[in-house]
Order: structure tokens, then sequence, then C-alpha cells
């Protein structure tokens, strides 16, 4: 086998000669600076060459080397490279700091294959547990937001759990998977976005897979962002790949013997921020009352005093109605009485032990999360062990075990004018004369309210009837075994297998506005498994000269099976029992099964010269089950290259003291989804009690094609002033052609999609991590870092004969336009951009073609983070900035239509609307001796808010705003107890911190006072962005963290 | 090395096999790729009523036919390029449908395949008749001949092709020789199988399509209307043979009546237009003044309790318990929330309930358990074929008796009330007393006929007016039939009769609650459209779709002269 290999491999080998003549012997201590302790695992080589090798256990070395070499560098993840001259003695001890991005460290890069960053050709971006653990988050998608550049992370809901969508340069694709592959521990991890009812008319804020993750649990993530630096994954490295190493993976002698950290936060989390609101005028229109939405009505102190008792409230509560009246007056806390204080506790503890050959560790969690509202609640447990060994003949062994589990609990969402049981129906503009200290039910538990039945459900009774459960396992097993076959080559080979099942219930209780006011139980069951298989040939000759070679080939295999049964019971039977057994109506909705595989061969090999130049050639071979026989092989390349400019050129300049240049280019395959080249027939609900099928609505391609990405990438690394300011630019372009999309057909196709190839996709952008260090003094440091992230997404092409195609509610995609550009109606205008004002009304008219009213796509994003230490001190704080992206929401339109916002209380004038008159059948201009007329109707307030206008019951682009938002992210101040007070104590170190997490935010495109976050969306970690539907507002937090190592 | 060979090159071989067979798995176990041609029809029977009632074009077209008012878009002839049953036409019924008539047509199972064709002509005639110019000879090829954007087809052109379909559907159900190794049973949810009724229909359908076109085309259209007329037996011609789809409760499955959703809509909005009201009612001063229809509690479900009822929030239109907002409205209280007061359709055109007169619960008015929804799809009933038959001897296409045969519609149409409630709706929770034969139909009758006789110059209109009454919950028919004879006349808030300076009176004491109703300002910006503007989406899918109609008003279909 090992000659197989061997000569399977020979083109790598052609070039090595013999191995260097060693004559000195170089030994030492690592420790780190910080604390003093040793260090373990750090990587130690001969100056520009690849000759090196690791501390020990007790942080010790001993390397042979050639008389020739001059200096030794040390490397190690989460430290700074370090450079020391060798000097007579032939010892040299060095002290390590702790520091992140920094330009000699080794970093993790495709199939965990350590490479040193100088000799990385694309830009890799690096989270450390640090940065992501005890901030107040329990998400590690939204604790990274703002730290990395080129990464683009937006939230959905401020509900516990739910999912979070990052998008790591751009959407390069229409329908399908945008995210990046993320892969823990080396095995992808299903990031799978589980909707079991359409967010548009109900559904909860689900959650994704990764909301599995324990922040506390990750050593380290790695963000390969290019292709090129991801190619080697294949398929689905065209979106990027997040490698996220636990702790448990990643097993490693320990500084000590045994070591414990636990960790322990407690946070409040309350809603970021509240409408202002109008507190003179209560329900009714056009300034007369009614129990109607809109706060329209009489003002109140004025002749009105007393209403009739609400219909629904005095029919359930007479003896509360003695004489069928309440008081008209304001209730100006009702929005804010709705919410209380939440909470999130977190624990975690992390035992790491083991000696020279073994080591063990053992990592446990849990998190209880409590929303703003009841039954809002997110609970996470996770335990992992992980262990690695060298055995005796060699074999170095490794695995780890992990499981977690988390229950979401919540509420319903979606657009309510659809018919959705929103928690948030009203819950932000309610009238202003409800009084919601009153009773939410009825005597018998049905839900009452203000308005007339039906509107809406009672926010308090739904949030306390209307329940989605979803209960999440995930089970992990990793193995891996490596052989140093020789010195320079290392055979290894690695298994994992991700389960991952998901159980939902969703209820909607009886008296609800959904479900016909029956009742109705959902339950999902989904199912993931994914095995991951790599046989990886590593190998490190040694080469005689200035040149250095490193080379790797691997077999890849992937397989996905998912299962999924969905069932769904109508009409409970007994009120409060959500079991389907409870129900009179039951359906099965869904019973499905896919499986898929890939098998993929790949090779990659890197020339150095000198230590400052370097290429690296890649190439990979996917076979895949999901694409036709005749297509299911491709083969794709990538090559980068590498100039660490002042060490070739010798500058040593004070100010400049390294530069280094990089350029990738690359191309990546993808393939498709199982079962996507023949339509099938699906079965129909029987119909009075008889069976019956029908062709899906979806055609299909038979001979598709596999996707291309290519991505052309530079990038330049700077560092001035002994690394006191760091500048990573990268430029990229990205092409993706080839797109495998169910497009939307026209129906006359006798289908309503078609997967077929139809088009591209280009992004192209910058990102830019700069951090400069103004003050760098042995008692204080500060340090300011910058990420900017900025991304122009273009449609390229799309199928000869299809203009553009829907992407769902208002989203497009077009040729020449960013991918999911809004379109949808507007206000008719004259030629020259005048609003044609309807005369009957002197309202708008909306025009017969709709055209483009937004982007959801943000113009850039900039976070900036400074960080000062102070002795023990630590402050640091997180700005961030997005610039420009339209957000399409109900919650703000409603807050203007519904005539409860502040701004709307201005009400004592009439209005004219700027325009000409315009005849509503033909939209031209109302000529009178062949000029345009000026509008000079008045309207009300009322009118401008809910009629053909400017909000509810206007056109779409009324309902887009600019998503514009500066914000103070995330705050902390934290302080590590001296070591001379913990002397005595048992703990090795102690540390405390207080955070703030979202305390301050400003939307200056959004109408005054509405506070409307806009980076709020419906759709979770979907596709459709820039869409709120009736959501959860966001949350803000303080926290109070611990941590004791002993 | 070389001997090395003859373990590696067997191991290469080994591996390539194995892997090909591991990446073979591209199928999906749990989805057939054939089915049997009864477990199509069932869908497509299904699927064809689905985009016709309330659920598709019958919800726009009962607003446009004012028997139902509402605020959202088709008031005020408000409809942009909305998709309301093309994409149910064109993806749910005619693939299917075309698969239908491939594999019966293999198999040599005939009679699927006739049904097949005769579901596959009406199923174009409406899309003609809506839409104008629509795809007919590019579609359904985009896997066969990868046809992505079908040309649109003339509505003229596209006629006689759906004659010819049906007569090959009723050659092909009729033939004798054909091995019919299957053949319709219960899958055929309109006649179980009955194959004498899918030739009836076939005709009616074909007599149905002749009419259509009497004004451009009459001489033409002529001898074959009469060829099919020569014997009642050719058409429709018993309550039973009417072209229905029923529905059922909800039961197992919801296979309710989808104008029956606003019993159990969380806001209801479709209110019983107060011009059909009052024509109901024998306040119209233009037709059947002072007659009031018998069909009225059938028709109609009025939720409010008592004339004297006040009301909660102010109404627009009140008289006495009937409640409703009028087409166009711009009046401040078109807007107010009448969940539980407004006046809904009743237990003949959705299965809803019949009105007893006790109105619903003040806190959430009328619930799911009202009624059963199962009220049938009235496609073409045997009184639409008699109103066919009057207006065609009216205008003299067809010789006979124009004022017997209305009379005979009439008649039928109200024996067609109990035979929907008796045979479909069956209601559980109240007994509904028989309309046909009771004092009040036979008086209704009678004062009906009197006003035929007395107004000579008006007997068209009653006819049309007559089949609107008529064909109430079924309304994609009453908009052809509105556009071809210009009857019924409807409300237009634009006339000056209608609504003198643009406000148009309720009841003046309708509402108790009022000292005297104000007149209710109303406009439509939109003229009455002649076709449906063609669904945005197809047109932005399509290269070789038309330009989207400006002025859907001056878009006529091609029998419109």
């Amino acid at each position: 086998m090992k000659k197989l290999l061997l000569v399977s491999l020979c083109f790598l080998i052609l070039c090595i000669t013999q191995v260097y003549a060693q004559n000195r012997t170089i030994t030492g201590t690592v420790t780190s600076k910080d604390d003093g302790l040793p260090l373990p695992g750090v990587s130690v080589t001969v100056s520009g060459t690849t000759n090196g090798t690791q501390t020990n256990a007790s942080g010790k070395y001993s390397l042979s080397v050639p008389a020739s070499a001059k200096s030794l560098t040390f490397s190690f993840i989460g430290f700074q490279a370090h450079t020391s001259s060798i000097g007579s003695s032939g010892t040299v001890n060095v002290a390590l700091i702790a520091g992140t991005n920094e330009l000699n460290e080794v970093v993790v890069t495709s199939f965990g294959v350590k490479r040193e960053a100088r000799s990385l050709g694309a830009s890799v971006g690096k989270i450390t547990n640090d940065q992501i653990s005890q901030v107040s988050e329990p998400d590690v998608l939204k604790a990274m937001q703002g730290k990395v550049a080129g990464v683009d992370i937006r939230t959905s809901q401020g509900t516990p759990g739910a999912s979070t969508r990052i998008q790591i340069r751009g959407n390069t694709s229409f329908t399908g998977d945008s995210q990046p592959l993320i892969v823990v521990d080396g095995v992808p991890y299903s990031n799978d976005n589980v909707v079991t009812s359409s967010q548009v008319t109900g559904g909860g804020a689900y959650g994704s897979g990764i909301g599995n993750i324990d922040p506390n649990d990750i050593a380290d993530m790695q963000i390969l962002k290019g292709s090129g630096a991801a190619a080697l994954y294949g398929s689905r490295a065209s979106n990027g790949v997040i490698i996220i190493t636990t702790k448990s993976g990643s097993a490693s002698r320990s500084k000590k013997g045994l070591e414990v950290v636990l960790k322990s936060s407690a946070s409040i989390e309350q809603i970021s921020k509240l409408p202002e609101l109008q507190n003179d005028y209560g329900t009714g229109s056009y300034g007369n009352y009614s129990a109607s939405n809109g706060s329209w009505g009489p003002k109140f102190g004025g002749s009105l005093k007393v209403i009739p008792a609400w219909t629904q409230y005095l029919n359930a509560y007479p003896e509360l109605f003695p004489d069928g009246t309440v008081p008209y007056v304001a209730h100006p806390d009702n929005v804010k009485d709705l919410f209380k204080n939440g909470s999130v506790f977190e624990n975690s503890v992390s035992i790491n032990g083991g000696d020279e050959k073994s080591a063990v560790v053992l990592t446990a969690s849990q998190l209880n999360q409590n929303g703003y509202m009841t039954n809002q609640n997110f609970k996470r447990s996770n335990i992992s062990l992980g262990g690695s060994t060298k055995l005796a003949n060699g074999l170095n062994v490794r695995g780890n075990l992990s499981y977690a589990s988390s229950t979401q609990l919540g509420g319903d969402f979606g657009e309510t004018q659809s018919g959705a049981p929103s928690l948030f129906s009203r819950s932000l503009f309610l009238g202003r004369n409800w009084d919601l200290s009153l009773p939410y039910q009825d005597k018998n538990g049905n839900s009452i309210i203000y308005a007339g039945a039906g509107q809406f459900d009672n926010p308090l009774w739904s949030a306390r009837y209307n329940t989605n459960t979803t209960g999440n396992e995930r089970f992990i097993a990793n193995m891996k075994a490596d052989y140093d076959i020789t010195k320079w080559a290392n055979l290894s080979y690695a298994l994992g297998i991700n389960t991952f099942n998901s159980d939902r219930r969703e209820v909607i209780e009886v008296s609800s506005r959904a479900a016909q006011g029956l009742g109705s139980l959902t339950l999902d069951n989904y199912r993931k498994q994914e095995i991951e298989s790599t046989l990886l040939l590593n190998l490190n000759p040694k080469l005689k000269g200035d040149f250095s070679l490193t080379g790797l080939a691997g077999v890849n295999f992937n397989q996905r099976t998912t299962g999924r049964i969905v069932n769904q019971g109508n009409q409970f039977i007994e009120r409060g029992y959500h079991t389907l057994t409870n129900t009179v109506q039951k359906l099965v909705l869904g019973d499905s099964y896919s499986r898929r595989r890939l098998f993929g061969l790949f090779g990659e090999a890197t020339v150095g010269y000198k230590n400052y130049a370097f290429i690296t050639a890649t190439g990979r071979n996917d076979w895949s089950s999901t694409l036709p026989v005749d297509n299911r092989s491709y083969f794709y390349p990538a090559i980068q290259g590498t100039f660490v400019f002042t060490d070739a050129f010798g500058i040593k300049s004070n100010v400049l003291d390294y530069g280094k240049l990089r350029a990738s280019w690359s191309k990546v395959g993808r393939d498709t989804d199982p079962y996507n080249l023949l339509a099938t027939f699906g079965y129909n609900q029987n119909y009075l009690g008889l069976p019956s099928l029908g062709i899906s609505s979806t055609a299909y391609d038979p001979n598709l094609k596999p996707e291309f990405t290519k991505e052309t990438e530079l990038g330049t690394e700077l560092s001035f002033f002994q690394q006191r300011i760091n500048l990573d630019f990268t430029y990229y372009n990205k092409n993706s052609s080839n797109l495998i999309v169910a497009v939307t057909t026209p129906n006359s196709t006798g289908y309503s999609n078609y997967v077929t190839n139809i088009g591209g996709i280009n992004n192209k952008g910058i990102e830019v991590m700069l951090t400069v260090k103004p003050v760098m003094t042995q008692s204080v440091t500060w340090a300011i870092t910058g990420a900017l992230t900025k991304n122009k997404n273009t449609v390229t092409s799309l199928t000869p004969g299809l203009t553009r195609f829907s992407l769902g509610y208002y989203s497009y995609a077009e040729p020449g336009m960013p991918y999911g550009y809004f379109r949808g109606s507007v206000a008719a205008r004259d030629d020259q951009g005048n609003y044609l004002i309807d005369p009957a009304t002197g309202l708008l008219i909306t025009a017969t073609d709709p055209t483009k009213i937004g982007d959801p796509n943000p113009k850039y994003k900039l976070g900036v983070t400074n960080t000062v230490t102070y002795k023990g001190f630590t402050f640091s704080a997180l700005l961030d900035y997005t610039k420009g992206g339209t957000i399409y929401t109900t919650t703000v339109v409603n807050e203007l239509g519904r005539g409860t916002a502040k701004i709307t209380g201005d009400r004592e004038t009439t209005w004219v609307i700027p325009g000409v008159y315009g005849n509503p059948n033909t939209q031209q201009p109302i000529l009178q001796n062949g000029n345009k007329i000026p509008n000079t109707t008045r309207v009300p307030t009322n009118d401008l808010y809910f009629g053909s206008s400017f909000a509810t019951n206007g056109a779409n682009e009324f309902s887009m705003y600019d998503g514009t938002v500066y914000r103070l992210r995330e705050v902390s101040l934290g302080y590590n107890l001296p070591k001379s007070l913990i002397k005595k104590s048992p703990f090795g170190s102690v540390r405390v911190s207080l955070t703030g997490r979202n305390l301050w935010w400003v939307a200056p495109n959004m109408p005054k006072g509405t506070n409307f976050d806009p980076e709020t969306g419906s759709f979770g970690d979907g596709n459709n962005q820039g869409i709120e539907l009736s959501t959860a507002p966001n949350t803000k937090r303080y926290g109070f963290n611990l941590t004791v190592t002993f | 090395m070389i001997r090395k060979l003859k373990y590696i090159i067997p191991a290469i071989l080994l591996i390539t096999t194995s892997c090909k067979k591991a990446l073979d798995i591209n199928s999906d176990p749990y989805s057939p790729t054939a089915v049997s041609e009864g477990h199509l029809l069932t869908g497509i029977e299904r699927n064809v009523a689905a985009n016709l009632d309330q659920g598709g074009l019958g919800y726009t077209f009962e607003v446009y036919m004012h028997r139902v008012t509402v605020r959202e878009a088709p008031n005020a002839y408000g409809m942009t390029g909305s998709d309301i049953g093309w994409g149910g036409f064109y993806v749910s019924t005619l693939t299917n449908v075309d698969f239908l008539i491939t594999e019966a047509t293999k198999n040599g199972n005939l009679k699927y395949a006739g049904i097949g064709e005769v579901l596959k002509a009406y199923t174009y005639s409406i899309l003609v008749d809506v839409w104008g110019d629509v795809p007919f000879t590019d579609v359904n090829k985009l896997v066969s001949d990868k046809i992505t954007n079908p040309k649109f087809d003339k509505g003229k052109d596209i006629y006689p092709q759906l004659i010819a379909l049906l007569d090959k559907g009723i050659a092909d159900m009729t033939n004798a020789t054909a091995t019919n190794v299957l053949v319709p049973g219960s899958d055929d949810l309109m006649y179980g199988g009955n194959m004498t009724r899918w030739v009836k229909v076939a005709n009616t359908i074909k007599l149905k399509l002749l009419l259509q076109q009497r004004k451009v085309n009459e001489a033409a259209v002529t001898p074959a209307i009469n060829a099919i007329l020569a014997d009642n037996n050719n058409v429709i011609n018993a309550t039973a043979e009417s072209f229905l789809l029923p529905h059922g409760p909800n039961g197992a499955t919801d296979d309710r009546n989808a104008g029956f959703g606003e019993y159990y809509a969380s806001q209801r909005t479709r209110n019983i237009s107060p011009w059909f009201y009052e024509i109901l009612k024998g306040y119209n001063p233009n037709i059947y003044t002072g007659i009031v229809d018998p069909r009225i509690p059938y028709y109609i479900f009025q939720q409010i309790q008592t004339p004297g009822f006040t009301g909660t929030n102010p109404s627009e239109y009140r008289d006495g318990k009937f409640l409703s907002i009028y087409f166009g409205s711009n009046g401040p209280n078109a807007g107010q929330s009448q969940q539980a007061f407004m006046s809904i359709q009743g237990i003949y055109p959705v299965g809803g309930r019949y009105d007893d007169g006790k109105g619903a619960s003040t806190s959430t008015g009328v619930t799911a358990a009202s009624g059963t929804g199962a009220a049938p799809d009235r496609l073409i009933t045997y009184a639409d074929v008699l109103f066919m038959k009057a207006e065609l001897m009216k205008v003299g296409i067809v010789t006979g008796d124009a004022r017997a045969t209305l009379q005979a519609a009439i008649t039928e149409s109200l024996k067609q009330v109990d035979y929907v409630i008796t045979t479909y709706v069956k209601p559980t929770s109240q007994t509904v007393p028989t309309l046909a034969g009771s004092t009040a139909a036979t008086n209704y009758i009678a004062a009906v006929m009197a006003q035929y006789d007395a107004k000579p110059g008006q007997q068209l209109e009653q006819i049309m007016t007559q089949k609107w009454i008529q064909s109430f919950g079924y309304s994609v028919d009453a908009y052809t039939d509105y556009r071809r004879t210009g009857f019924p006349v409807l409300f237009d808030p634009n006339n000056a009769a209608q609504a003198p300076g643009g406000r148009v009176q309720p009841p003046v004491n309708g509402n108790p609650g009022l000292a005297t109703q104000p007149s209710v300002p109303v406009s439509a910006s939109k003229n009455f459209p002649l076709t449906l503007p063609w669904p945005q989406a197809e047109l932005d899918g399509n290269s070789n779709a038309p330009a989207q109609k400006v002025d859907p008003s001056t878009y006529k279909p091609f029998w419109l002269p």
C-alpha cells in the first residue's frame, strides 16, 4: 500500500534527492508570556526552511539544525509568531505573546492541514474563543458580527434560538443554499433551517443547525473566504468554508497535567427599542370613534368620555362593565407593558488533561435563555469528549464524540394580512385606548380582543397558547488515525458521522384566528445524517537548496441522507391536549427521503522559494450521484501564489516590516440536489375519500451540467512600525456560471418551475482588515481593529428569453441587477417624476407596471473594535455600520397606517400630496389647455397613511426603507484578578467581565420614532432577505461573566 | 513493480465499478414515475373546478358581477396582473390532462381519453373567454421540445380547435371498438363514469361556445346550434345531469366549497353587493321593482340578530338586518370591521347557513360549524341550458317559445336550490324548508312572468338577469354573458342616474341606530374590463408574451364585435 501510493504520487518525489546533513542540536523551552506556563505543541522551525519540530507537553523542544542556520521561528495558534537568533549556547528559550491577527502564524486549511500564513495565497479570516464566548450572545454567528471582513451576517428575529444567516463574498446561487460549508472537527455540519409552516402565513422564528454549537466549546474558527482557499473541499466550497475546531476535537497536551476551566455568564435581555407612540387619539377613523384597529379616532379629552365596551369583552365579562361602557382614555404604556425582562444563563466546564503521549478533553455546557415574552425560550446542552494518543507503533489516533441537545420554544409570526396568527400582529401598534390589563381570554379560554373578532389573536393569549417547540439532537462521532510512513510522508484516515434529528410541534390553540379557530397541531420530524471519510497523504519532503515542497493527495467520500415526515392534525377534540390522537382530521403532509453521494479525488502541491515565494497548485475531481451519468465527473483546478517582498528584497525598515502580495485563481465545481433530473407524480390529499396523484409542477432538465465558480483574488498583507499597524486588503472577483436553478417558468409551459442550468452571478468586492495599536506600553495597550466588507452582486445572465424570475415575496433575479432585488408596485408618475393624483380621491394612482423598488444587499459593512487594556483590565467596544440595503417592513407600515406612530399624531391640518392630476385608466396626466394640473385636493392625515398613499394600502414602494444602521454592537469590561490575590487559592486564574450587547443603535432613514431595527428579517437563513413580516423585535443585553481556571 | 500490477489493476477496477454502483442512486424511491388514469382523473376534475370557484376566478368575477363587494383589489375593477387561476389551469390541470389523454390513448382506455379531451376543451375555452389571447399550441412542450416561451395564440384561432377537440372527445367516449380495460367509475367525481352524461356535457359545452360567438359569427353558428338542439337529449336535460363538481364537509379531509371560507375567515371580506340585494328585494327601480325574490334566505345569511341592533361600529349600508358596503366606496365606514355583523353568502351558493332569521353570535359571528360547506361548484346547470335556449329563441337563432323556456328556466332555478341542499349540502344543524312549489315561489314566478309580458323591450334583459340571479356562487359565465349582452344592468359608480353627484343613497331609514343613513361617496377609477390583464409573472417569464394590456376595458375577447 505504501508503495502504491508512492507510485501514484511519483511526480511529487521526483525532485527529492537527499536529506540535509545536520550537525547541531538546539534545545529550549517555550512559555506563554501571559502566565509563564509552558506551551506544548508550538511549531519550531529553522527560519526560512521547513525543517522543524514541536514542543512537548512541558514546552520543551530539541531540534537539529544545519550549521548555516541563523535563527529559529516559533509559531503557535493564538500567539504571535516569534523569531529568535541562534546564539552560541545551543539553548533558545522563548516566551510567546498571545495575540490574534498576526502575520506568521499557523493556519488550519482544508482537511485540517496546517500551513504557515505566509504561504497562503488566499484570504483566511480567524476567530478565537475569547472573541465569541462570554459576549452575552449564545449564537455563535451573531457573536461573530462585525469581526471578520468579507462576511455578511444577518440576524432574523429577536426571539431566542432564531436562525442567523451568514454569507461569504455574496450570493453565488439563485435558489440553492448560498451559505458556506461549515466543517466541525473535520465533518461537514448541516446548518439546515427546517421550515415547517410558511413564514408568510405563520410559522415560528425557526432556528438553524448551527444553533447547536456552543461558542464556549469552540477552540477557534478559520474562515476560508474565497474558493481559492477552499477549493479542496470541493462542491460546497464556492460559498466559502468555516472550519471550526472544538476543544474536544483538538485535544492536545495540556500546559499543566490537568486544567479545568469554568465559565459562567448571566445576562438580562430586553427589547432593544420600542416605537414612540402618539397618545392623543384612540381607535376609529377620520376622527370618529369605532372599535377598529387604527387609532384614527377622536381626540382624548374631548366630548367623547366613554365608549361602548368591546363586544367580545362585554359578552365574556358583563360583570366588569355594569353600564356597558369603558372610559375613552389613553393607555400610554399598553405596548411597553406587554414585555418583560428576559435572561440568558450560560455555564460551561472544560477539563483538559493528559501526558506527553495522550490527551483528553471533556467539555460540558448548558444554556438557558428566556425571551421578553411568555413561552420564548431556548435551552441547549452540550457534552463532548475527545482524546488523542500516540501508540508505541507510531500510529497517532484521535477521536471525539459529542452530543448536543437544544429546545426552542417560541410563538408565531408572519404576515397578518395573509391570516397569520403573528404574536406581533398588533403588539407594537396597539389601539391607543386599549386596556391590556383586562383579561386576554374569556371564561372558556378563547382569545378576546378589542377590535372586530378575528382581526388578530390577543398577544398575551397568543404567547401563552400558540407555541412552536423544536427539539434538536445531534450526535457527532469522529475518528482519525495517522501514521508517518517516512519522515516526510504522513498517511491519515478520518471518518466522521454527524447525525441531526429535529422534532417540532406547532400548536395553534382553539379560538386562534388561524386554523379556522378549531385548533391545529403540526408535527415535523426531520433527520439528517452525513458521513465524511477522507484518506489523505501529506508530503513534506526536505529539499536541498532554496526550494521547499509540500504536497498532499487524498480521496474523499461524502454521503448525505435526509428523511422527513410531517403530520398535521386539525380540530382538537378535547381542548388543551396537543397530540395527534386528539384531533379530528389527520393529514400526512409529507413523507420524503433523499440520499446523495460524492467521491472526490484531490491533490495539492506547494513549492516555496527561500520561504518568501510560494506557489500552490490544487486540483480536484468530483463524481456526484446527483448529476446525469455523463456529467457526473468534473474537474477543477486552482493556483495561488504569494510573495513576501519585504523578505525578498531584504527590506528591514522600521516603517514597513512585513509586506506580502498574494494572488489566486480558482475554479470550483458544484453538483445539484438529489432527484433533480426527472419529474415524478406526487400524492394529492384525498378528495371525498378518493385518492389521486398529479405530476410535479417542476420540470427537470435531464442533461444538467455541474455549476462552476471561478474566482480571482488579489491581496496584500502589510505591517508597519513593528506590527503597530497591520493591513490586510483583499480584492476578489467571482463568477458563478451554469447555475442550476428551479427557475420560475411561464406557467403556459405547463410547469411552474424548471430545473436547468440557467445563468450566472458575479460577486466582486473588497475586504479590509486594519489593526492599529496607538498605545503599547507596559501597562496600557490600545488596539483598534476595523473590518470592512463590501460586495457587489450582479446577476450576469439568464437563459435566453427569460427576462427575470421571481424568488418569492417581491424578490427577483434579473440580468444586470443585484440578486434578490425588490420589484413591486409603484405610484404612477408623469415623465418628470411627479406623482399622478387621482382627482376623485386626491390620492396616488398605482402604476400598471411594477418596477425596481429596492435592493436588500447592503452597500458595505464596517465593524470597528476598540480594545484597551490597563493592568488587569480590558475594555472593548465594537461599533458597526451597515450602509444601505432595503428592508420591506410590515411593522413600520402598520405603525404608520394604524395611526399609532408618534409622527401620525399631527392631525390638525389636511395635506396636499405634491403631484399633478392623472387619469387612472390611461395613467397619463390630465391636461387642461395642454398643461398639467397641479394637485390641490386636500386629504386628512388618515388618508396619508391609510389611503392609496404612503403606508397601508399604498404601493409596495412605500413599504421599502433604507436599512442603514449604526450600532454599538458589543461592549465589555473585563478584569483579571491579580496573581498575588489568588496565589493561595486553588485557582490558576480568575476573570470577571461585564458585557453589553446592542445597547445603542440608530437607523437614520427609518421613519422618525418608529425605532425599527432594519437588521430584522422573516426568512431566517433563507435566500429571501430584507423582508420583515410582523416579526419579534431585536434585543439588547447586559451580562456578567466569570471565568475560573484551576 | 510490474508484477505488482496484477494486484493493482483488479483493485482499481473493483474500486471504479463499486464507485459507479454507489453513485447510481439518483431516483427517488418514494415518488412514482407513472400512475393509472383513474388517479389522474380525480385530481384533474378537482383542479378544473378549483380554478373556477371562489378560490380562483370566481372571487374576482363575483365582484365584477356585482353580487359581492369587497375592499380588496377586485373592487372598482382593480385587478392587475395577478395569477388567479392561470397557473392552476396550465400547471395543475392541463399538464395532467395531457398525461391522461396520452396514457389513456396508448392503453386503449378511450373513455378516460374522451373525458380528458372534454375537460381540456372546456378549460381552454375559459382561458380564451377570460384573457382573450392565450398560449395554446406551444403549451406543455417544455420537456418534449424545450419550449420555454410559448407563443400566444389568437382566441379566434383556438375556439375552432376546441370544437374539434370536443368532437374527438365524444368520438373517443363512444368508441365501441376501444379495449377499455380500465373505465371510469367512482374516480370520476363529476359523473361516476356515466358516459351518456359526459357526451351530453360535451355537447352542452359546444353549445355554449357556439352561443358565445353569435355576435361575430351568427351565420356560421346557427346551423351548428340547431343541430345540437335538434334533440333536447343531446344536452344536459335534467337537474341531475348538471355539470357540477361536488364538495363535501370538513371530515377526514377538508372538501368544502372555497366560498365557504368566509364562515371561518379570521377577517371576513366578502359582502353581499347592495346592488344584488336590492334587485332581490324589489328595490331596484329598473327591474323587478316590488317583487321579493324567495331565494333571499337561501342566498344570503344575515348575521345580525334583530333589525333593531344598533351596531358596534358605524356601518355603510344597512337595511334592517342586512349589512354591507358599496362597490367603489369612498365612504368613511367601508373599512369598519363588521366581522360578526356583515351579511354573507348563504346555504345555496357556498353551503353556508340557511337564514332562519336568528342571526349569529355577536362575539364571533357565524362559525365553521354553522354549515357543512358542501355546496357543489355549479359549472353548467340544467337551468343554464334552459336560459341559453331562451336567449337563442329570443334572438331568433333557434325557433321556440322564449317566454315558456324562461319560465321553465326560473322554475328549474328554484328546484335546483332544493336539489343542491338536499343532495349535496345536507345541513346537519338546521331544517331547511323546500323552496320549489312554495307559495312564495309560485307567486314570484307569476310576478316575474307578468313583468316579462309587461315590458317587451326588456325581455332579453330579464332573461339574462334571471340567469345572473340563478348563477350566484359561480360567476365566470356570468361575466361572459354580461360582456356579450350587456345584461344585467350593473352598478356603475360613475353613472349619474345610479349615483347622482358621485354619491349613492342607502335605504334612508335602514339603520335603526341612525336617524337617517347618509349617502356614500363612490367612484371607480377604472372602466369595466373586457378581459383580465395577463398574469405579470407570465409576461415577465415569457419572451413571446405580448405587452401587458394597459387598459383592459378596451381589450375585447374575439367574440365581441
